[in-house]
């Protein structure tokens, strides 16, 4: 407590002299629907305050940690080979083919979001672990990992939101603020999205290889070591042909005249993973009072104002222990965004200090019940197809 | 077979390694189970004096044994985090033969990533060690042996001697030992003074610079002799240059302490060498080495520069660098580090 009142006092006398220049360059934000009453608040204590939260939480990373991601493993292999065997024994009873689909389904949930996207942001690098780090982890979907990596985190984590920048904003596909100009073909963009989410895997993959071209191709400054395109389509060939081969054909060859049981399980599990990662992903970053930014708002940009801009450009969904885990911990988008490389499972114990901090700066905490989030997505994707 | 597995675990499973993918499975049946080490049980630990520590291990039985001389890299959990370092084994390898065990002989550094845990390793718990490694070993000469051992040196002559003594090896080669250390800091006297009960041709003196004088006062008696050295730097190039003047074969293993770091933010500036694909770059404390690596025209992957994005992230194989936005200090062995907030601190090899 006593620190941040010092660093309250100290602060404060700072940001007058200050506060001219980022209050003007604030200015221009125009947000969706401005829910923080466009009162800016003080960057510099909002800095200092985010930053001692994750100081406290990054002396308590450690052995439990550690111990938490080998079991979450732990729990997706023994899910991924008891739902790839029960799938086979479906002739017996059709019950064990459907335990099997839905085990099947819950490792690739875990595989996708607590271990793999998680492992992949550089959450357990500090593990020292061989196989579970940023570098080395790959993941059981469409996706080629580094190429994933490349791109999520630099252009989504560090330009979050910025129309022009951050081209997860909508995916391309969907208008979901006033910052775009509206097309016929966004009439329709509600089974865009449905298309979007039950085939979501190979969209984040396509839109992965795309970006890179997008985004790196008009940046020539001294990248002569970034990937090129040629290399970046083989990989997407590669490991897509991969994942169809290993789900549609090996696992189902292997099952001999199961094969369509099989066959369909996978499918089935592939889809379930699709609709879970999607929808919560689309719960933390389109619902309703999600703001957006504009590419003048990140340059030259302050560590208080990343903060800010992060913080506003996600929400969070409440729900219970296992709910929390089989969103990776996405369910705390808000924490995920402004710490992005603290062990997920942190986010519980950061999220009441994050809030007090947002309540102190009369900022937003966008959370709430799954289906007030989920709503108040398909609201917003029906509200944008029209101009 | 062991290809094909990892072929198939890397096609379709999307791990590296067969035996890594199924490695937190192991654990629970076989702790400290992990692809690419090789598992090792604390016997003991027990305190040799002050600040030496004495660990007895118990390699599991795939661990090929280790010749008198060589080290292994030791790695430990600690709080989540698997610790290397690298130790000489102090015995010998016929010992290994007959007890299943060996012995690593270290000294306690307060400040270290390591050593300071030993002391909290029960009796029992599981580790890691590498394969045997390192070309330090008795040389086949027939010449009588010199060896020059500094402080914690001493612990690949004790192994060597060890083995020699035990295979009756020494008995046309009279074998000296200089063992020099600080006062009262001398281990195993009581193991050198049975080496010498049981091998005439053995025999060895203990030194401290304080009463005995320099290395070099010493040396000129074993001309013609084949010399051996392990210690600090400076006492290594000490022993070179007078072999050199005497023409004495000489065969050694030297270690460069640590620099003492003290402050956490990057004072006056210093330069240090960057030891990346071969080539050796000069770089200094204050810039970020993603940016020197850019000035040197360094192929390097990079995305935000503020340290979000893990776009640079390498290897760094050895050396210590500093988190620029914590003034962290980084351990000095193995680790990944992201070069936009990286400082250097000590001389650096990396890779990218």
């Amino acid at each position: 407590m006593t620190t941040s009142v010092t660093i309250d006092t100290q602060h404060r006398e700072e940001v007058t002299e200050q506060a001219q220049s980022p209050v003007h360059e604030t200015q221009k934000i125009q947000v969706a629907q401005p829910k923080s009453n466009g009162k800016k608040p003080n960057y510099e204590l909002l800095a200092a305050q985010f930053d001692e939260i994750k100081a406290d939480i990054k002396r308590k990373v450690g052995a439990e940690d550690a111990s938490y991601i080998r079991r979450i493993i732990l729990i997706q292999r023994i899910c991924e080979w008891n739902g790839r065997i029960l799938l086979m024994l479906g002739f017996i009873q059709p019950l064990l083919w459907v335990a099997g689909v839905l085990s099947l389904a819950t490792a690739k949930i875990l595989d996708n979001m607590e271990i793999g996207h998680n492992v992949m942001h550089g959450q357990y690098d500090w593990m020292n672990d061989k196989h579970i780090n940023s570098r080395r982890y790959e993941w059981d979907i469409a996706c080629d990992g580094s190429s994933w990596n490349r791109v999520h985190n630099y252009e989504h984590h560090t330009y979050t939101n910025i129309i022009g920048k951050d081209r997860d904003f909508g995916y391309g596909l969907l208008r979901l603020s006033n910052d775009f100009r509206w097309r016929v073909k966004n009439l329709w963009q509600f089974a865009t999205y449905i298309v979007l989410s039950v085939m979501f895997q190979w969209g984040v993959s396509y839109h992965e290889m795309a970006a890179e071209r997008v985004f790196f191709g008009k940046k020539k400054d001294n990248r002569k070591n970034q990937v090129t395109h040629s290399e970046l389509k083989k990989r997407f060939f590669s490991k897509g042909a991969r994942q169809l081969v290993k789900d549609y054909v090996l696992f189902p060859l292997l099952a001999g005249p199961l094969f369509l049981w099989v066959f369909t399980g996978n499918l089935i599990a592939n889809l379930l993973r699709n609709l879970w990662t999607s929808t919560i992903i689309f719960c933390g970053h389109f619902t309703g009072d999600v703001e957006t930014f504009k590419e003048e708002d990140c340059t030259n940009e302050t560590r208080g104002q990343w903060y800010y801009r992060q913080a506003l450009g996600s929400s969070n969904i409440k729900g219970g222990n296992l709910f929390h885990v089989l969103t990776g911990h996405l369910s705390f988008q808000i924490e995920h965004h402004l710490f992005p490389d603290i062990p997920a499972r942190r986010y519980r114990e950061m999220a009441p200090k994050v809030e007090a901090v947002f309540k102190e700066h009369g900022m937003h905490y966008n959370t709430g019940g799954f289906l007030k989030q989920y709503t108040s997505v398909l609201k917003r994707i029906i509200r944008y197809s029209f101009p | 077979m062991r290809l094909l597995l990892n072929k198939f675990t890397d096609r379709i499973l999307h791990h590296g390694s067969w035996k890594g993918y199924w490695e937190v499975l192991m654990q629970q049946f076989k702790p400290a189970w992990r692809d690419g080490y090789f598992r090792a049980r604390i016997m003991a630990v027990k305190n040799l004096s002050t600040d030496m520590l004495e660990v007895v291990l118990k390699p599991e039985r795939a661990w090929p044994t280790h010749t008198a001389g060589q080290h292994i890299a030791l790695t430990i959990e600690i709080n989540g985090r698997l610790t290397t370092r690298v130790f000489t084994v102090a015995s010998g390898a016929d010992t290994h033969r007959r007890t299943k065990c060996i012995r690593l002989v270290t000294k306690v550094k307060a400040q270290g990533a390591l050593t300071p845990h030993l002391h909290s390793c029960l009796p029992n718990q599981w580790v890691n060690i590498s394969a045997p490694m390192g070309e330090f070993i008795v040389p086949k000469v027939e010449k009588p042996l010199l060896m020059i051992a500094g402080g914690s040196g001493i612990t690949p002559f004790i192994a060597m001697l060890d083995d020699a003594i035990e295979k009756a090896q020494l008995n046309n080669t009279p074998v000296h030992l200089l063992y020099f250390a600080k006062p009262n800091e001398h281990v195993l006297i009581d193991e050198l003074s049975a080496f010498q009960k049981r091998c005439e041709n053995f025999s060895y003196s203990i030194l401290t610079k304080q009463k005995d004088g320099d290395l070099e006062a010493h040396l000129s008696y074993f001309a013609d002799a084949h010399w051996l050295v392990c210690g600090p730097n400076a006492m290594y190039e000490q022993a070179r240059h007078c072999a050199e003047l005497i023409s004495a074969p000489l065969s050694s293993e030297h270690f460069a302490a640590l620099p003492a770091i003290n402050s956490s933010s990057p004072g006056q500036s210093e330069t240090f060498s960057l030891l990346h694909n071969g080539e050796t770059l000069t770089i200094d404390n204050q810039q970020s080495l993603l940016s020197q690596l850019q000035q040197a025209e360094q192929p390097v992957t990079y995305g935000c520069g503020m340290g979000i994005c893990h776009q640079c992230q390498c290897v760094k194989k050895r050396g210590v660098v500093r988190d620029t936005r914590t003034g962290e200090l980084s351990d000095s062995a193995e680790q990944l580090i992201q070069l936009c907030v990286s400082q250097a601190v000590t001389d650096l090899e990396i890779q990218l």
